[in-house]
């Protein structure tokens, strides 16, 4: 988490001045704020646990404006009541976020001189640094088209859903009823006019957001039934000023997740790297990620993790409980438990729902012209588990004057060496500064033929 | 030049290599070499064995018919020929179902791949196959299997793999003369996401980046052109390949299917069956020693030698 806090600020996307009204915009749709103000949007998370067609979806978002002038317009594919929308747990982020985050593992190089076996059998796993209802009928603004399809208060959020003719007479109402959206709007909304998409309008309920006593505003969960697998990603964008960061956490019952209309790429995993790295694994994690971005085309979705959700080796954090994937939108947890082993070949799974649950951590930085259009994703039969992971092997620095001990000496400038050309192509980094920091080892000379002595008699 | 590169499958072979390596290398394909090497085992195998069948059957028949003395309708050197000139077919289904189809077990690779050349020798009309072999066994393997699937995005949508893909394929289609049906493929499914582009109001950057898909690109030059499925008559070629554009888009923008391709030329291959008794033409053979009258466009392929149309 304090990884992703720090990676998260980096992506700061400043928005509207008091004096300029536009606002900021987020991933599904944008926020549209209610007065001038100043808007601050950092990065999204989404969650979708998806089995089937039914489709449980929560958004959060790092809003860090005025609690009134929050407001937000996102596309859904069907008319959403009452019941389909609520509150989430805010903290449920927060827990898929530390169990797929991209991980340190340490390891720690035994005393060589120890014993006989050679001391990269014997590196020992430490525990790993994580980064971790007031419903009212249908009622239609005749002259604009735009159809007020449902309309309640769930927790702080006052929603409409709206269902439009046009985008003119859409972008028209917003402004009317006081949200200011963004210019070139209109374009943007035709396309989900037509695909018959309705419009999820969320605003804050000051009075509602008194009594819930929380800092933040709680993230918005939905569930509805559409064969539509996507992410609007579009609207987001019309008025952004660099790419935007978005987590997308896709639970599903089978197997990995992945983008069907752009590349899903692994970001580079399993690396040995400097162990000074432990301090600034946020540093080094934003600076790679950065540098896969650009060396793949800013145009791919980036896999940081895929797992099933009942193990995790090494665990960042505990796996989710069964409550908590409950709050998290998965919904095939009732039936009886069941093995969640992978299914030999030609197996047929378990006719749904089952109790497995597979977690696909998508990781997109996207931007107007790399992104033109809105994510889609599929699920697949992939069971092949993949972290973020990144090895620290700490080198043992202590007396070590057997043969092994000095032989196994030797050997660390050039595995040092090794680590800081894997960093430095990782990172970009400068090599002659990371050289810099790495452990100074001073390595005792011996001429050849004691060597050469050392290894006859092995004294 | 040898008699093998006159084959346009030798190119076929060649481009499909390549670009099994080329994405192992530049993209980030969860592909297993077991994978391959099962499919290309399987699909050699099954294909030898299943012309044995075949001529064993064939001789048993011509004995019963011609009233022959048991054993002379065998004809070893005969059948090994005709194994011989099968394989390469064969090796082309195995390389096109080991870049599309993805498992984690190679065992379901065999399953697809032994599946996908069984069903050019059972499931076949006239001198015909129906299914496009290599469609066959994905479609199979999707179905029959759970740990089978297909990445659409694999190739990502990169203009220079697009152009790759367009002159590997130009060169094969260009020798078996079956370019009509790539560009009545795409161009109807162009013009249908480019009237749906417009209609919705999309900027034309998401019109060229739904075409620019890699995947879609390769199925238009190497699966939907496979000549020993596909009508024979160009007419019946461009019916065809209207069709399969059509119920392309309807399932992927409408049912929302990221395998839509697949799909729709599954579900539309018999209709050659019909296309050829409206249009009749003669049917392709890949190493035939005269071109239909409508492929003047491969007229560079060179005859090799008379081979009875079986070995596909």
């Amino acid at each position: 988490m304090k990884l992703l806090r720090v990676f998260l600020l980096t992506c700061v996307l400043f928005f509207a001045g008091l004096l300029v009204a536009t606002k900021a915009w987020a991933f599904c749709g944008f926020y549209v704020a209610k007065a001038d103000a100043k808007l601050y949007n950092q990065a999204s998370q989404v969650a979708i646990a998806r089995n089937g067609n039914h489709t449980v979806l929560t958004m959060a978002n790092d809003y860090q404006g005025e609690v009134k002038d929050f407001a937000i317009v996102v596309p859904v594919p069907v008319v959403l009541k009452k019941e389909q929308v609520e509150v989430a747990n805010p903290t449920i982020m927060e827990r898929l976020d530390a169990f797929s985050a991209p991980r340190l593992v340490e390891y720690f190089d035994p005393d060589p001189c120890a014993t006989n076996y050679p001391y990269e059998d014997r590196a020992m796993p430490a525990p790993a640094a994580s980064i971790a209802q007031r419903a009212e009928g249908r009622t239609r603004e005749n002259t604009l088209g735009v159809t007020i399809e449902a309309k309640f208060t769930v927790g702080e959020y006052d929603i409409l859903i709206l269902s439009a003719k046009e985008s003119g007479g859409l972008e028209t109402w917003l402004n009317q009823n006081g949200y200011r959206i963004p210019k070139g709007a209109r374009d943007l909304l035709r396309p989900y006019i037509r695909q018959k998409m309705k419009f999820f309008v969320a605003k804050v309920n000051l009075g509602e957001y008194e009594k819930t006593g929380f800092q933040n505003l709680r993230p918005l969960k939905m569930t509805f039934d559409s064969p539509r697998f996507m992410l609007p990603i579009r609207l987001g964008m019309a008025n952004a000023r660099g790419p935007q960061d978005l987590l997308v956490y896709l639970l599903t019952p089978n197997g990995q997740a992945e983008v069907t209309n752009y590349r899903t790429v692994k970001v580079p995993s399993g690396p040995e790297i400097p162990t000074f790295v432990k301090d600034e694994f946020s540093d080094f994690y934003k600076a790679m990620f950065q540098q896969s971005y650009t060396r793949e085309g800013r145009n791919v979705a980036f896999l940081e993790y895929a797992w099933d959700m009942g193990s995790c080796d090494p665990c960042s954090a505990d796996p989710l409980t069964r409550e908590e994937l409950k709050q998290a939108g998965v919904f095939w947890l009732d039936s009886p438990s069941e093995s969640t082993q992978p299914v030999p070949p030609f197996g047929r799974r378990p006719a749904m729902p089952s109790s497995s649950v597979f977690i696909t951590r998508l990781h997109v930085r996207y931007s107007r012209d790399k992104f033109p259009e809105d994510l889609m994703f599929q699920e697949t039969n992939n069971r092949e588990f993949f972290q973020g992971r990144y090895v620290l092997r700490h080198a043992y620095m202590g007396e070590a004057t057997c043969p092994a001990g000095r032989a196994y000496r030797r050997s660390l400038p050039r595995r040092f060496e090794q680590e800081a050309q894997t960093l430095a192509r990782l990172t970009g980094w400068n090599i002659q500064s990371i050289r810099d920091k790495l452990p100074r080892i001073q390595v005792q000379f011996f001429p050849l033929w004691q060597r050469l002595w050392t290894a006859l008699t092995g004294q | 030049m040898s008699t093998f590169l006159k084959d346009a499958r030798a190119y076929q072979i060649l481009f499909l290599v390549s670009f099994l390596l080329l994405g192992i290398g530049t993209r980030d394909w969860t592909l297993k070499p077991i994978n391959v090497l099962a499919a290309i085992a399987t699909a050699l195998v099954t294909q030898a064995l299943a012309v044995l069948v075949r001529e064993w059957r064939a001789g048993l028949s011509a004995e019963a018919t011609s009233q022959q003395p048991a054993g002379e309708s065998w004809n070893w050197p005969r059948v090994s020929e005709q194994i011989r000139a099968s394989l390469p077919s064969a090796l082309i289904t195995s390389l096109g179902l080991s870049l599309l189809l993805r498992t984690d077990h190679p065992a379901t690779m065999g399953l697809a791949t032994s599946l996908a050349i069984l069903s050019k020798f059972l499931l076949r009309v006239q001198d015909k196959h129906i299914f496009n072999p290599a469609n066959f066994g994905i479609v199979a393997a999707l179905l029959l299997t759970q740990d089978a699937w297909v990445s659409p995005g694999q190739w990502g949508e990169e203009s220079w793999y697009a152009l790759l893909f367009l002159g590997a394929g130009g060169v094969v289609l260009q020798k078996v003369g079956r370019w009509d049906t790539s560009l009545a493929f795409l161009g109807s499914y162009g013009l249908l996401e480019a009237i749906r582009n417009a209609w919705l109001g999309w900027s034309w950057d998401v019109w060229g980046h739904r075409l620019m898909s890699g995947s879609l690109i390769l199925f238009a030059l190497f699966m939907v052109t496979d000549p020993r499925t596909i009508p024979n008559a160009r007419m019946g070629r461009l019916m065809w390949a209207i069709a399969i554009a059509s119920l392309t888009f309807i399932l992927r923008n409408y049912f929302f299917l990221s395998t839509a391709v697949f799909w729709a030329l599954f579900v539309l291959a018999p209709l050659t069956i019909l296309l050829d008794r409206i249009w009749p033409q003669a049917s392709f053979n890949w190493q035939q020693t005269t071109l239909p009258p409508t492929s003047t466009l491969s007229s560079t392929s060179q005859p090799v030698s008379s081979l009875p149309s079986g070995a596909s």
